[in-house]
């Protein structure tokens, strides 16, 4: 069994890495926030409602009683039906290559057991759907292809005992094929996308503000791309299906048939057997991989002593694990407290950085333990004054050794998890600057972490930064681990402008980084009566 | 690399992405089983049904509520029928085929396909229930091109088996 994790954890952090360095690429060429790659979830639905919207036009125009001849007359409108139909098909093809890659990403990012289990199944559900709603497809359109997907589903189909009588029977010519076969396929075709809606309710059920279209230029650019391909390569109509011959040369679609070579040399017990295999290991796989339980961060906690009831962490979980419910009897504390659903929350600790009395987080880690890991690294950590420290999420760019130049690094699991005043307690103690190096917003495994910290960081989100932190003295970079050159870029160039400030600060009014900075800036305020200032007071007996 | 530069490798990459897209929507698949031809049986048979009786003894009778006491207890199913098929002399399928349902009480199905080689052969099919002469019968001599099925298939009205060829089908202009 310990062989089988080894061999499994190896897998998927091959995957990782592979994805890392392709996510690089991809970021150099369209941006982070354009990265197909990062939106390949929200681009299936997109997708799907492309082929909602050009399957319409194509029903108009389809006759279940003369499937190929009607197809063949919508491909021969060269102004609208040929690349309608051509749309409606790649983007299908698409459909599927964006839902793989999907998956291969949750997969190897560790976002699929646990509390998102339900989301991986029902995704693979949804693949599955989508698989059955393309052959449903194929087989409306009754040319070559299409009989070879209806003999080769039928033979397979066959051997489960629910069938009256064979269904391989229908294709042999016997008779000719009745119009309510085609009309039962076009109602299949038609009712499993209502399928899809349900489930793609179930596969964001358990996330908050679920991303279900991607940005627009990456929609739109989609789009571009599948028209511009059916208008320059259209898809034109494969032979007519004939039951008394055998189809020769078959133009088949590799993203619905790829199984067709394949199965049709192998005998139908040994078909059931490998996609039972399969399907079985695309269920189990993130079990197989998933940290063993010692290693696995517990679920978030909430003490109800700190807990001022002000809600924050409830808008900011990205997975709905937080309520707010009555205090326990006899609390003399008002209003409500915070609440974690251990059977929702995936441990991402971002209600860490939102909580300003630093009474969420996960166990043993709140705000309160990042500002002892601060003051402990302060400690320790010769190069941090006047110097700039990274604080990197570990599965960004930070993780690479040669994008940090040498400097000092605090890792963190995600820089949602960073509370700001472990910020600014770095800069009191000293240190230069601060450089929050965190993953692509569009692909963060707590999925809000970053955008968070953002807020948190320059919009005035509880628990902000203090407008009374110099900015200047505090930079956060997007960086994937496929992208080190980019954080090595950007933290040289922070590097620079800090040293600058203390350049002028030795020329000036010698304020210190944490105080004075802000203060040059015109940027002080009073510190605040908000629960957060209160508990910075108590943080010194617990740092000490 | 220039902004200009990234703009232009992104548009071929993705471009060489949307072309792979479309290439592989159409991969040519060439069937190796067109090189030669089948010889397909297919058809559905109301076979014989067979019912065996039996006299409940009087504490069977005495067992059952009064509506529904017969003297007799009858179970009824489809006899198996008998396949068999020889080519050129040589049996090439000689089987039992058992009666579709649960209880074997639905109608036999046949869907037999047999890989020939193109030439001409001589065929003959015999479909009856064991131990009894042929129920249906086929002898005759087909020619099997490269990628054709030969059907062998019940026609109703004329209560017999029959050859269905697609070089009949053109000859016919159906």
């Amino acid at each position: 069994m310990k062989s089988l994790y080894s061999i499994t954890t190896a897998v998927r952090r091959a995957a990782w890495n592979a994805m890392t360095r392709v996510d690089g690429w991809v970021n150099r060429l369209y941006g982070s926030r354009y990265n197909p790659l990062y939106h390949s979830g929200a681009i299936v639905i997109g997708l799907l409602l492309v082929l909602v919207a050009t399957g319409l036009y194509l029903l108009l125009f389809y006759r279940v009683g003369a499937p190929w001849a009607s197809v063949a007359r919508i491909t021969d409108q060269a102004w609208l039906g040929r690349w309608i139909r051509g749309v409606h098909r790649f983007a299908s093809d698409a459909a599927v290559v964006a839902a793989a890659v999907h998956a291969f990403r949750m997969y190897a990012q560790h976002r699929s057991w646990g509390p998102r289990a339900l989301a991986w199944v029902s995704g693979l559900a949804l693949l599955a759907v989508i698989f059955v709603c393309g052959w449903t497809g194929y087989v409306l359109v009754w040319d070559v292809q299409a009989q070879l997907l209806a003999a080769e589903g039928a033979r397979i189909l066959d051997v489960l005992p629910i069938f009256s009588e064979p269904l391989g029977r229908t294709f042999v010519g016997e008779r000719p094929l009745p119009s309510a076969f085609f009309f039962l396929n076009l109602f299949a075709h038609i009712a499993l996308p209502i399928g899809v809606g349900l489930l793609v309710w179930i596969h964001v059920s358990r996330l908050a503000r679920p991303v279900l279209l991607p940005p627009r230029r990456v929609l739109w650019g989609v789009v571009a791309a599948l028209v511009a391909l059916a208008i320059v390569w259209p898809v034109g109509m494969a032979p007519v299906a004939d039951p008394l011959r055998i189809p020769e040369r078959v133009p088949l679609d590799a993203f619905f048939a790829f199984w067709l070579p394949l199965t049709r040399r192998l005998p139908v017990g040994a078909v059931w057997a490998l996609g039972g295999a399969l399907a079985l290991v695309a269920v189990l796989a993130p079990w197989w991989t998933r940290p063993q339980r010692e290693a696995r961060p517990g679920k978030a906690e909430v003490d109800a002593r700190r807990c001022t009831g002000c809600e924050q962490c409830v808008h900011d979980c990205p997975y709905d694990a937080i309520t707010m419910v009555e205090r326990e009897p006899g609390d003399p504390r008002p209003g409500l407290v915070a609440l974690v659903n251990p059977d929702l929350c995936v441990s991402c600790g971002i209600c860490i950085g939102s909580c300003a009395p630093m009474a969420v987080g996960l166990p043993g880690w709140t705000g309160r333990e990042e500002l002892a890991v601060a003051r402990e690294f302060l400690g320790r950590e010769p190069r941090a004054a006047g110097q700039v420290v990274v604080v990197g999420c570990e599965w960004s760019a930070a993780t690479v050794e040669s994008a940090l130049g040498g400097a000092p690094l605090i890792p963190v699991p995600c820089t949602g998890h960073v509370h700001t005043s472990m910020i600014e307690h770095l800069l009191r103690g000293g240190a230069g600057g601060v450089l929050v190096a965190a993953c692509p917003e569009w692909d963060c495994r707590g999925r809000e972490g970053g955008k968070w910290l953002v807020q948190r960081m320059y919009h005035g989100r509880e628990a902000d930064l203090k407008p009374r932190v110099d900015r200047r003295r505090v930079r956060v970079v997007e960086a994937s681990a496929g992208e080190p050159a980019v954080l090595r870029a950007a933290l040289e160039e922070f590097a620079a402008s800090v040293a600058a400030l203390a350049d002028g600060d030795a020329d000036g009014d010698g304020r210190t980084a944490a105080d004075g900075g802000a203060a040059a800036d015109g940027d002080l305020d009073a510190p605040d009566g908000d629960a957060r200032g209160d508990v910075s007071l108590e943080l010194e007996g617990v740092a000490s | 690399m220039s902004g200009p530069l990234v703009r232009g490798l992104a548009l071929v990459v993705g471009g060489a992405a949307v072309l792979a897209l479309g290439a592989l929507s159409r991969v040519p698949y060439t069937s190796a089983d067109a090189e030669g031809g089948l010889l397909r049986l297919s058809w559905r048979a109301r076979g014989e049904r067979v019912t065996e009786c039996r006299r409940l003894t009087p504490e069977e009778l005495e067992a059952l509520p009064l509506h529904m006491r017969r003297p007799e207890a009858c179970e009824g199913r489809i006899a198996p029928y008998r396949l068999r098929v020889s080519i050129d002399g040589a049996v090439v399928a000689d089987t039992v085929i058992r009666p579709a349902g649960a209880r074997q009480d639905r109608p036999i199905y046949v869907l037999r396909d047999i890989a020939l080689a193109p030439g001409e052969y001589a065929v003959d099919v015999a479909f009856a229930r064991e131990g009894a002469p042929a129920h249906l019968a086929l002898q005759a001599v087909v020619e099997i091109r490269p990628g054709e099925i030969a059907l062998v298939t019940y026609d109703p009205a004329r209560n017999a088996l029959v050859l269905r060829t697609a070089q009949d089908r053109e000859r016919s202009g159906s």
